[in-house]
């Protein structure tokens, strides 16, 4: 393949298709199925190669785990097919987003969004086609990604707004996603920010998808990928690899049945991926009712991967997977290989497409009923094996879609942020200030996700200067309130939250804090739900009350101060700032491996809430530290005029001795490490200018 | 594997040939050994690849990575006893083997620096023996008697394979003594025959027996062998060699390859030659035709005996030197192989034909060459050679033929057992080795054609596979 693609030989490639699709024992459940022989048309009546390219797409690897030059190379080809790159789960150099000057652009269309948000900025979300929701990968179902820390370099570092060396976990699951309706509010979220792109999710091959697929239509993604275990990220755990996932065919038959048979299908496009690397397998992943094709190692292979399975170690010989400078020089992949190489699959599925007598793709998508299977192998064993459910082809497929008809309906015109962009054109457009006044209800959704697209767009992640736009709300804010908000917006709330408050916050300010003449006391109520600022990057957010569980989970960057958290506390956190003055829930700090919080240890036992695994706990001990926490609750009171802030300023010096330092073991390493780098760096100064 | 960033910081290190002015005036080999330790350190450098490319291209399949962690780790008994698993000879093949495994070596894809995998097979191979980790087995006799003809490495690994299995075995071999081409093809100073003779007493410790001296069809009529055993496996190499038939081919001076290579082999190891027919190279001028490792052998054969000059000419072009886009990694790269014996002093010339040897008085005295083209086919197919009509006469006191071997030379067996051949006249075999006679196997060379030692190898290992297999079901 590397040379038929390196020479651009098509014979070569025919040659490699061959042994793949000839191989003696059938290894994929594709090997037992063949497409049923009738008349052929000249192959010129089929669609042109250009346009079944459209349908293919690159697996997400993020950078990170593949070096810059791989990942570039591979958004380039894609782009130059209109086939679309995924970034996979690690962000994207915001330099990356405009063309270039030869007309070619490294953008990836597709921008992934997994449960670490690694990198998610509104910047990020805006310069998409496509955004993809990872809920988990074929290849490891139910685990989370792992950048070890020393594949973490600057540039990663920057674009997973993160520091170096730092070990990048990413949760198993989404923290905002529990139910289907977590996964629509997350559509509805995203749909906001980028009214443009298309959203789209990514399940697994398993038994039940077909149900799962269906919920994910309702919940309206635009399209739904179908991941099958056969492929895998080269650092899987080998345990993961052999054992875990079911194969594609599977689970796209399933999803394929259950969309057709409940009048879905229409709505969604699917795509599959799992080890495809012929054009007979895109036929038949088609025909069982697959629109769109992924394909991850094979790419990889095209450009110089030789499989050594090294990726966590930073050693990839080849360049491809690693971020070691020397290494990276050894990359020899070109785009032009890859364009080779999807150019000879569409050429193959052409052929494919005129022996069957067809002269589109979209004519045999969903067609079992073209599929039947092949003679029975030498193994007595396969004797056994029934294809009739996997190839079953349902009868509500006489008058149900059985590909994609239609577009689903995004209900995001009547919502309030349209009214906030018609009255704070000035700020967007002048960069003047603008103060709003709005009452606001729980039917209210994602306010300021759509306004910070918008501003997004316009400015990138910088976004508009300090204080430009004020929103003050009055009431009950509904799901994901200033979610995604960009710098320069103050949203500030007086009432109640809902939960996702500040979801993938990005630079701008919330403030939530009791109605005036509320004569509860704030640090005893909760005042907003679960789940807020996850996946932040930065910002600032003061709340005044307690809130829910599962706070401040992934944040990496985001600065916040709240009275009181319920469990899950800081969960992942690889940056930013959080202040809880109150108690805490069971397991504060999991898996935390940045950033810094800091707990009013009031009673004493914080100790027994905290979760120990990768973190330590000091008192306030050095002046800056000191400073820092003070200058944070001062804020906290300058916002929200928290009374318990207030107390706390009264009296510093006894209420200081009661704060707990919560700092990742990792963390604290690398901070030390860059001091002293600073340090010595000033001396070298200071000599040399002696 | 211990630390897998060592191929970042250790550079490939081989040991060398010993000095040119050195070994030229002997034939011992001329391969170095490197320390224990600097040993071990060039193991580290193996990435333990998650696809190895050199498993993948060994022909018997070793496995490289396993045991080149376990040379790593000084764990040299458990590194033999896998290497063993995979190869019965270690000690041949890690000193004469090509090593195709090095060839598709990922850092030789990466820096060109491959592990230096053949030379550590061999320090295995010989610690193995110093250290006495290798000990005549005693394998418990199955009942089942099987012959072989032939004692090259075909045959020896069909023997070494069969008697650890219980089957009594006896090895026919036309020679003095048992080896083949190992023995009498293969000069001293690649591969010393001490290193032979070692294995052959092993065998025959564990219970092989050797019938020297014993012309299978000749002095014996191979169908007694076949009714006398329960089985027989015919490894008797590809011995004939391809001649050029043009003028002046029977001048005196004009000598197959394995003519002068076999008799310098048998001087070495005090065998008898009769005085007149001893080819002499001493202050003579050379001419070897055919630029393969036989040719080689010869150059540096020639030049121990003290040759005034040596020159190799090679039909086809020369091929490029460090990388031929016609075969990347990681396939064997057709590129110049510069050998041992080419450093020792020799001119190497490309793209040349021989048209006629000019003799005065019945002995050599040059030889008429003419520069060809090769015209490239369109669709891959071999390139047809077309002469120039440059014409040239190299001085030339002595010829050897080096062109290569075209099939089986005891074509009395294949007679008296009626066995069928190939187009190429090699013995025709199914996958397994059986040939067309219903108890008689055949491998190596006698049935794929001339090839490498390894390859003769890894056909003993599927033919012993499948008499055992055989034998045991009947």
């Amino acid at each position: 393949m590397q040379l038929a693609t390196r020479l651009g030989s098509y014979k070569k490639f025919k040659e490699y298709t061959r042994l793949v699709d000839e191989k003696s024992d059938p290894v994929f459940l594709r090997d037992f199925l063949a497409y049923k022989k009738s008349t052929s048309i000249p192959i010129t009546k089929v669609e042109p190669a250009s346009e079944i390219m459209k349908r293919f797409v690159t697996g997400a690897m993020s950078y990170g785990s593949i070096s810059q030059e791989a990942h570039e190379t591979i958004a380039l080809a894609l782009n130059y097919i209109h086939g679309r790159s995924n970034t996979g789960e690690g962000g994207e150099d915001p330099a990356r987003f405009k063309p270039r000057e030869d007309g070619f652009s490294l953008r990836s269309a597709i921008k992934q969004i997994a449960s670490g948000r690694f990198g998610v900025t509104t910047e990020y979300l805006v310069n998409a086609d496509e955004i993809q929701i990872k809920i988990a990968q074929g290849a490891k179902p139910g685990e989370g990604g792992q950048l070890p820390g020393h594949k973490v370099n600057e540039i990663i570092a920057r674009t997973r707004h993160s520091i170096p060396g730092i070990s990048l976990i990413s949760p198993p699951p989404h923290h905002d996603i529990y139910s289907i309706e977590d996964l629509a509010q997350l559509i509805f979220d995203l749909k906001n920010v980028n009214p443009s792109a298309e959203i789209s999710v990514k399940l697994v091959s398993e038994s039940g998808v077909g149900t799962i697929a269906a919920g994910v239509a309702k919940a309206k993604a635009d399209r739904i990928v179908i991941s099958g275990s056969d492929g895998g990220t080269g650092a899987s755990p080998i345990s993961s690899i052999r054992y875990a996932g079911t194969p594609p065919e599977l689970g796209l038959s399933e999803t394929q049945q259950t969309l057709v048979i409940n009048g879905l299908r229409g709505q969604v496009r699917l795509q599959t991926d799992g080890q495809l690397k012929t054009g007979r397998d895109i036929i038949i992943m088609a025909m069982l009712g697959a629109e769109e094709f992924g394909f991850a190692t094979s790419a990889l292979l095209v450009l110089g991967c030789v499989m050594m399975r090294k990726c966590h170690l930073n050693t990839c010989p080849v360049g491809v997977a690693t971020q070691d400078e020397n290494l990276r020089k050894r990359f020899t992949g070109k785009h032009e290989y890859l364009v080779n190489f999807f150019s000879f699959l569409a050429e193959e599925v052409r052929e494919y497409l005129a022996e069957m007598g067809y002269t589109k793709l979209e004519n045999i998508i969903g067609r079992t009923d073209l599929l039947e299977r092949k003679p029975l192998t030498s193994i007595k064993k396969h004797d056994h094996l029934d294809f009739s459910n996997l190839l079953y082809f349902p009868k509500e497929s006489q008058y149900m879609p059985i590909h994609q008809t239609t577009r689903q309906v995004h209900r995001i015109t009547e919502i309030k942020d349209r009214d906030i962009i018609r009255h704070a054109k000035e700020s967007i457009e002048n960069q003047r200030p603008v103060s709003l006044d709005y009452a606001i209800a729980n039917t209210d959704r994602a306010v300021g996700a759509m306004l910070s697209g918008i501003i997004a767009q316009q400015y990138g992640h910088a976004g508009l200067p300090d204080n430009t736009l004020n929103v003050k709300f009055k009431g009950s804010a509904g799901q994901s309130f200033g979610a995604f908000l960009a710098h320069g917006i103050h949203f500030r709330l007086e009432g109640e939250a809902n939960d996702y408050l500040g979801k993938g916050l990005c630079g701008g300010r919330i403030s939530v804090m009791p109605p005036i003449r509320s004569t509860f006391v704030a640090t005893e109520n909760t005042i907003a739900g679960n789940t807020l600022l996850y996946g932040a990057t930065s910002g600032e957010v003061y709340i005044s009350g307690r809130v829910g569980e599962r706070f401040c989970v992934r944040n990496s960057g985001a600065i916040s101060v709240v009275e009181g958290v319920g469990d899950h506390c800081c969960e992942y956190m690889t940056g930013g700032r959080v202040v809880v003055l109150g108690e805490t829930g069971r397991n504060f700090a999991a898996g935390m491996s940045g950033g810094v919080a800091y707990v009013w240890n009031k009673k004493g036992d914080f100790d027994f809430y905290c979760n120990m695994e990768m973190v330590e706990l000091s008192l306030i001990e050095d002046n800056i530290t000191r400073k820092e926490l003070y200058e944070l609750i001062s804020k906290h009171h300058q916002y929200t005029g928290s009374q318990l802030a207030w107390k706390m300023m009264g009296q510093w010096d006894k209420y200081v001795e009661e704060f707990i330092k919560i700092v990742p073991i990792e963390y604290k390493r690398v901070l030390q490490e860059e001091q002293m780098r600073k340090l010595q760096q000033k001396i070298a100064q200071v000599q040399h200018d002696y | 594997m211990g630390n897998p960033k060592a191929f970042l910081t250790i550079p490939r290190q081989e040991a060398g040939y010993r000095p040119v002015n050195d070994r030229l005036h002997d034939y011992g080999e001329v391969e170095q050994t490197l320390n224990n330790s600097d040993r071990r350190t060039q193991a580290s450098r193996c990435m333990d690849c998650g696809v190895p490319f050199c498993h993948w291209a060994c022909p018997i399949g070793n496995k490289q990575p396993e045991w080149q962690d376990m040379l790593y780790r000084g764990r040299w008994n458990d590194a033999y006893y896998v290497l063993e698993q995979t190869c019965d000879f270690p000690e041949f093949t890690g000193r004469v083997c090509p090593a195709l495994c090095e060839k598709s070596c990922v850092l030789s894809l990466s820096i060109h620096e491959p592990v230096t995998i053949r030379e550590n097979e061999v320090a295995i191979a010989e610690m193995a023996f110093n250290e006495g980790f290798i000990q005549p087995a005693k394998p418990i006799r199955n009942g089942k008697k099987v012959a072989v003809i032939g004692s090259g490495p075909a045959g020896l690994t069909v023997a070494n394979q069969l008697n650890k299995k219980g089957f009594k075995v006896t090895v026919f071999e036309k020679d003095e003594l048992p080896g083949g081409l190992l023995r009498y093809g293969i000069p001293n100073f690649k591969l010393g025959k001490v290193i032979v003779d070692r294995r052959i007493h092993l065998m025959m410790a564990e219970g092989v027996e050797f019938k020297t001296k014993t012309c299978v069809g000749k002095d014996i009529p191979a169908q007694k062998i076949v009714d006398s055993f329960d089985a027989v496996c015919i490894a008797i190499g590809c011995e004939t060699p391809r001649d050029l038939a043009i003028e002046g081919r029977n001048l005196k001076g004009i000598h197959f390859a394995m003519e002068l290579l076999s008799q310098q082999n048998r001087i070495l190891q005090q065998m008898n030659v009769s005085k007149k027919d001893i080819i002499q190279a001493k202050d003579k001028h050379v001419l070897v035709i055919g630029g393969g490792d036989t040719g080689s052998d010869c150059v540096g054969t020639s030049n121990r005996h003290g040759a005034a000059s040596v020159t190799q000419i090679e039909i086809l072009p020369k091929p490029p030197a460090d990388f031929n886009p016609e075969t990347p990694w990681p396939m064997y790269p057709q590129i110049l192989k510069t050998s041992s014996s080419h450093e020792e002093g020799c001119r190497r010339r490309w793209n040349l034909t021989t048209n006629k040897f000019i003799g005065e008085k019945g002995i050599l005295k040059g030889v008429e060459i003419e520069e060809v083209e090769w015209m490239k086919e369109k669709d891959g197919d071999r390139p047809t050679m077309k002469p120039t009509g440059k014409k040239e006469v190299l001085n030339a006191d002595l010829a050897f033929l080096s062109m290569g071997f075209i099939y089986p030379a005891q074509d009395n067996i294949l007679k008296d057992l009626h066995l069928q051949t190939t187009e190429r006249k090699n013995i025709a075999t199914d996958a397994n080795g059986l040939t067309s006679c219903p108890n008689v196997f055949a491998c190596g060379d006698a049935a794929s054609g001339a090839s490498l030692v390894v390859r003769a190898m890894a056909s003993g290992r599927t033919t012993a596979k499948a008499i055992e297999k055989y034998l045991l079901e009947k």
